[in-house]
């Protein structure tokens, strides 16, 4: 189970990197007709049998309920195979604006997946270092930093993203956006970490093994890494499976509040908050994809880390 | 993980990824459209509650303080006012000046009130309660968002009261709505307010926690209790004044519950349960199709209200301070640049995207919905790609590298960014099929969608090239001088002007201050078009498609009079009725 | 040191976060773009928004402002909230009340599922029951607050089980104290699902990390050495080592959750600090959204020092002075 999930992981960096070979369409292109359409699957058998996979087009049938209709005399082939001139073949169906969802997932992976991963790391060694080091050395260092925690968590962090915005230019390039997010998210992220990690450790120092291993002369680097922070992976690993979806979904937040990326650059967060409409709940459902792709990634997160296997290389 | 868990979590994947093709477009059996009922109309009976809804909460009682909805409903529900406009023909009723007589000049009003109104508490309602609400409209320590309004010319109106029962108005110039403006003008009671007016403090006198006992009211209801969050119940008003045709004393409902949803799905949800009656807003394009499904299986009325006659705003900034020191400022500025665009926006295209088709195209600011003011020549842009590169050729703009790209002799590309309300599916909707439309032509747009309040303090403080946004206007132009005239405060592409910048705009300023000073009803419109076709060749603000609006209701809602500025239905909530008076089913 | 001086000491350092975070809070409002002014919009010149800010001090500098909004609040007086046209202070307590109505069920419900459950699925490596509530427990984690809540609204309008949003119906309003409070505990399950779930769904995952850690410790297997059956090695040794990273989280969550969530509250229309502060925000209403940052600042303090103090009280190894 574990192999199969870093396989997925792979394939999913893998879709990252190739997105655009991948994705039948641009991302950002809406096609006029067809919004909302519903999905197309690819089909092997019609009437006459097997043939090569294809997908039957669907007609526009009513425009204010956005219902399609799959017409059944013309097939065409998949877009990756089909020409220009073909109508669209939506995979998975079209957002509101007519795009391919399918292209989209495809490209917001890199967003998404690059943005989260760096976001729940930073935040990772962050919240160790200041957390590790309040509950190992204790006193004034302990409770400032655990107060610094505290104060990050309460501070209206939407205020923070406002008064950014309204210093930066309103036209960002996506690199910019992400290093901002991702420094924001670490930022904001940490202190989760850290609250855990003081606790495991100011247990653990008082604790026999680490006390002979002071007595013996060690330095308290040395205590830290050898002894105290392997205490910690487990609880750390735990903290990534939170971290990993919790940012997947925050970078809508900040889209919302003018920090996000452009339309150009889908992200699974945006989507799926973009889709968070009782509509899109009764009558188009699979705008909802976002969300079993998230599922997919966080699964697989959960898989890989419980496994342990990290956690024993760091022991 | 071991067999089993393998096995659930293959159940698990497999069903994901098989669900969404369970409602792909395979002929699905949905009812046919109907057409849509007219309201029923029947006589209608005495008693039962009715729940409403508003988005916001009330910020205030005080009608001269706050002009957002919760407050303005309190005033429509509660008090009262001189002459009221009836929302549905757009005439001018007998309100509580039972009638009145108009100078040779027609710049004096003699108003009669009506006989035996009473406020809530029993205080007889006179000429002195006028006097009073215009002496606090005109109380510089008020600050009234009246003041500019009830300001013609720049002056203020005379209001003298030779009796308990008339009321002279004279306007210091003439003023071609007249005494119509007085729909506006909610009247205060003397009795209660006057104390505050006198001590300065009228401005924070019936706050949003004023127990509602305090209030009183002229209208058909009272506050009765305010839960703060979530509902303010308003009870019938045993000494409201009017009676039906019948003589019975109204209003019909004993209650009105105005329920605060601050979401839109959730108010959506709710209506289509029945736990309420009718929402704030008309509905948006995707709700449509829902709601007429519900209403061909007779669970809801949905009513057509017409087309909007406030179509949403596309302007650039013309500040000639904005573009001083651009390198786009030699043609990013200029009317052939916003004709290029209009020239190259499928208006049709536009209204099918945006609104599902429940559109109409437009090529100005007064919609056809404007009956009165609309004017079906005004000069059109038709869709032509041709003529749009034209014009831009015209300005020096070609493509001049290997890109899709325009650019000017310099070499600066023809970019302009477009801000907009985040979070409005509309207006991120248009603002995507502008720059899909505009990219043919070789114009590049960077659409940024932000937060509400940062667009407009943006705009106000005039931090923009280009805003895309709705703002709401009265049919009559002469009452809309804030937008028309070069100083106002909504003549949104170049703000509170002390002398017109430009030509157009001056002769615009003229022609808006003659038209609302002639009474002849035909010269007034003759001259308004002449503003609207110097309005079409400047552009300042470009108009695409304009929506068709619905209201969904339950069906227990009878007697309806349908309007279509907010509130829809509540702007005569005296004659709403509940067919058999009944609570609804929660 | 002695449990007074200790609880005395973290007040005192609770009242320096109330105090930095709400200065913070102020001044990033300050900063932002957008003033209560401009809320008034097209309908306003710029001298009735310059008349408007000298009414609300917002044209002052920012020192004296913040001076004398500090000088009000030693006195309880947090402003005055344009939004709502009444002071701070008291719409906060009103929003406080109904928020911390719903973060309780929240809570104690969240803890009471996802606690027990961590035990289960950290105690038991592999099997169908674990990997069902593994399974769930990703799907929760997937799905955002916004579309959780819209999803229980619109089953509670299909089905009729439940109350579609609000806290109370206007129906029942004068009926008397027992129906009210039925009235509301019908309302209660909706929201409070909305909140609980991904909640419970992060407690077990932690708590199932922590047990299975604890489970390798080595004073937890000699006790199954010495006899004792697995379920009692894990009901008496494991569990109570294993909560330290729960309880270090579960300070926070507390925090948060007694300071409201915006997208629950505003989907489901309960009246609390949630959404009070979402209308501050939008409106930019100054001492407002400085209030609604005291609360929130206040809540996780009295959060994590809940936490702490459950924290020495659960695990053996640790002695009063451990507390900081």
């Amino acid at each position: 189970m574990t192999r199969r999930a870093a396989l997925f992981v792979l394939a999913l960096a893998a879709i990252a990197v190739f997105a655009p070979a991948l994705a039948p369409y641009d991302p950002a292109t809406a096609h006029r007709g067809y919004l909302s359409a519903p999905p197309m699957p690819p089909r092997i058998t019609d009437a006459s049998g097997w043939r090569a996979p294809f997908i039957y087009p669907v007609v526009l049938a009513d425009r204010l309920a956005q219902r399609y209709e799959e017409d059944r005399a013309r097939t065409q082939p998949l877009p990756w195979y089909a020409a220009d001139e073909v109508a669209p073949a939506f995979l998975i169906g079209a957002d509101s604006f007519g795009r391919d969802l399918l292209s989209r997932l495809l490209f917001g992976a890199r967003a998404t997946i690059g943005l989260s991963l760096a976001a729940t790391l930073v935040a990772l060694l962050l919240g160790t270092l200041i957390g590790g080091l309040a509950g190992y050395r204790g006193g004034w260092i302990d409770e400032a930093a655990m107060r610094l925690a505290d104060f990050v968590m309460v501070l209206p962090i939407i205020y923070v993203v406002l008064v950014l915005r309204a210093l930066l230019p309103l036209v960002l390039p996506a690199s910019v956006i992400f290093t901002l997010m991702t420094v924001i998210f670490a930022l904001v992220g940490w202190p989760f970490v850290a609250r855990g990690v003081r606790g495991i450790v100011s247990g653990e120092r008082t604790r026999d093994y680490v006390v002979a291993a002071r007595s013996l002369g060690a330095a308290g680097p040395r205590i830290f890494v050898r002894h105290l922070l392997p205490a910690c992976a487990g609880y750390l690993m735990a903290q990534a499976t939170l971290l990993l979806p919790a940012f997947i979904l925050a970078e809508a937040t900040l889209s919302y509040v003018g920090l996000g990326f452009p339309e150009s650059v889908p992200t699974w967060g945006t989507m799926l908050v973009e889709s968070a409409d009782v509509n899109v709940m009764t009558r188009f459902p699979w705008m909802l994809a976002p969300a079993v792709a998230i599922f997919f990634v966080v699964l697989s997160a959960n898989v890989i880390l419980r496994s342990g296997k990290i956690e024993r290389s760091l022991t | 993980m071991n067999r089993q868990s393998r096995a659930l979590l293959t159940i698990v994947i497999v069903a994901i990824i098989l669900i969404p093709y369970a409602y792909c477009a395979r002929g699905r059996d949905e009812a046919p459209p109907s057409a849509l009922a007219p309201p029923p109309t029947e006589q209608p009976t005495r008693g039962g509650t009715l729940i409403a809804t508003a988005r916001s909460e009330p910020r205030s009682f005080n009608r001269v303080a706050s002009r957002d909805f919760p407050t303005e409903l309190f005033a429509t529900l509660t008090q009262g006012r001189l002459v009221r406009v009836n929302r549905q023909t757009q005439e001018i009723e007998p309100w509580l000046a039972e009638k009145w007589t108009t100078s040779d000049d027609g710049r004096s009003f003699t108003l009669t009130l009506r006989d035996g109104v009473v406020w809530s508490d029993g205080i007889p309602f006179t000429s002195a309660d006028v006097l009073f609400t215009f002496q606090a409209v005109y109380d510089e320590a008020v600050g009234s968002h009246y003041t500019s309004t009830f300001r013609v010319a720049g002056k203020p109106l005379t209001v003298t009261a030779p009796d308990a029962r008339t009321v002279v108005i004279t306007y210091p110039a003439p003023f071609a709505p007249g005494i119509r403006q007085l729909d506006n003008l909610t009247l205060l009671p003397k009795h209660k307010l006057e104390a505050a007016l006198t001590a300065g403090t009228l401005a924070k006198a019936w706050t949003a926690a004023t127990p509602p006992a305090e209030l009183v009211s002229i209208g058909p209801f009272m506050l009765t209790r305010y839960e703060p969050g979530q509902r303010l119940v308003y009870e019938r008003n045993p000494r409201y004044w009017r009676r039906d045709a019948q003589g019975q004393q109204l209003p019909y409902l004993d209650q009105i519950v105005i329920e605060i949803i601050p979401e839109q799905d959730t108010e959506m949800v709710r209506l289509q349960a029945g736990q309420v009656d009718f929402g704030q807003q008309q509905l948006r394009a995707t709700d449509i199709a829902g709601m007429r499904t519900l209403a061909a299986q007779g669970k809801l009325q949905l009513l057509d209200l017409g087309v909007s006659t406030d179509p949403d705003s596309f302007f650039f900034n013309l500040r000639a301070k904005q573009w001083a020191n651009d390198p786009r400022g030699a043609w990013l500025p200029r009317k052939e640049f916003r004709q290029a665009i209009s020239h190259a926006v499928d208006r049709e295209a536009f209204a099918e995207t945006v609104f599902l088709g429940e559109a109409v195209p437009i090529h100005g600011p007064v919609t056809p919905g404007n009956t009165r003011w609309f004017w079906p020549n005004i000069p059109r842009y038709e869709y032509s790609v041709e003529k749009a590169r034209a014009l831009l050729e015209g300005l020096g703009l070609k493509n001049r590298d290997q890109d899709e790209w325009l650019e000017d002799d310099n070499g600066t590309e023809a970019r302009f960014t477009l801000q907009t309300f985040r979070g409005s599916s509309i207006l991120e909707r248009s603002a995507a099929v502008l720059r899909d439309d505009l990219q043919k032509i070789g114009i590049a747009v960077d659409v940024v969608a932000l937060e509400a309040n940062t667009v407009i303090s943006r705009m106000l403080e005039g931090q923009f090239e280009a805003v895309w946004m709705a703002f709401q206007g009265d049919l009559d132009p002469a009452l809309n001088k804030d937008y028309w005239l070069s100083s106002g405060t909504a003549h949104v592409w170049n703000l509170n002007q002390q002398t017109p910048a430009t030509d157009w705009e001056r002769q615009i300023d003229e022609l808006m201050t003659q038209q609302a000073s002639v009474a002849d009803e035909s010269e007034r419109k003759r001259i308004f078009n002449d503003v609207q076709r110097i309005f079409s060749e400047h552009l300042p603000i470009l108009h695409f498609a304009t929506p068709r609006l619905y209201l969904a209701v339950t069906p227990r809602v009878v007697n309806l009079q349908l309007a279509q500025s907010r509130p829809q239905l509540l702007w005569s909530p005296d004659t709403l009725a509940i067919r058999g008076g009944g609570r609804p089913a929660s | 040191m002695s449990i007074g001086r200790y609880l005395l000491r973290r007040a005192l350092v609770a009242l320096l976060l109330v105090f930095v975070v709400s200065s913070g809070t102020l001044l990033l409002t300050r900063l932002a773009p957008g003033d209560s002014a401009t809320d008034a919009g097209l309908a306003s010149d710029p001298a009735q928004r310059a008349r408007l800010r000298g009414e609300l001090g917002l044209d002052r500098p920012l020192g004296a402002q913040y001076l004398d909004w500090l000088a009000g609040a030693l006195r309880f007086d947090l402003g005055w909230s344009v939004v709502f046209s009444r002071p701070v202070a008291d719409l906060l307590s009103e929003r406080a009340l109904n928020t911390a109505v719903l973060a309780s069920v929240a809570l104690v419900g969240a803890t009471a599922v996802g606690v027990p459950l961590g035990l289960y699925t950290g105690a038991h490596a592999s099997g169908f029951g674990p990997g069902l509530v593994r399974t769930l427990s990703v799907v929760i984690l997937s799905v955002p607050p916004l579309l959780g809540s819209l999803f229980f609204m619109l089953f509670a309008a299909r089905t009729g089980w439940l109350p579609v949003g609000g806290m109370t119906s206007s129906v029942l309003a004068d009926s008397g104290w027992m129906t009210w409070a039925i009235d509301l505990a019908r309302h209660i399950p909706l929201p409070a699902l909305a909140l609980a779930l991904p909640l419970a769904a992060t407690l077990e995952q932690l708590q199932s990390q922590a047990i299975r850690e604890s489970l390798r410790e080595p004073f937890v297997r000699a006790a199954q050495a010495r006899g004792l059956t697995f379920s009692q090695a894990l009901r008496h040794h494991a569990w109570r080592v294993s909560l330290a990273p729960v309880l270090g989280l579960y300070g926070l969550m507390i925090g948060s959750l007694f300071s409201g969530s915006f997208a629950v509250e505003v989907v489901t229309g309960w009246p609390g600090l949630g959404r009070l502060m979402f209308d501050a925000l939008r409106a930019r209403d100054l001492y407002l959204v400085t209030g609604c940052a005291a609360a929130g600042a206040c809540f996780i303090a009295l959060g994590t020092l809940t936490a702490d103090v459950m924290l020495v009280a659960a695990d053996p190894r640790r002695r009063m002075g451990d507390l900081r």
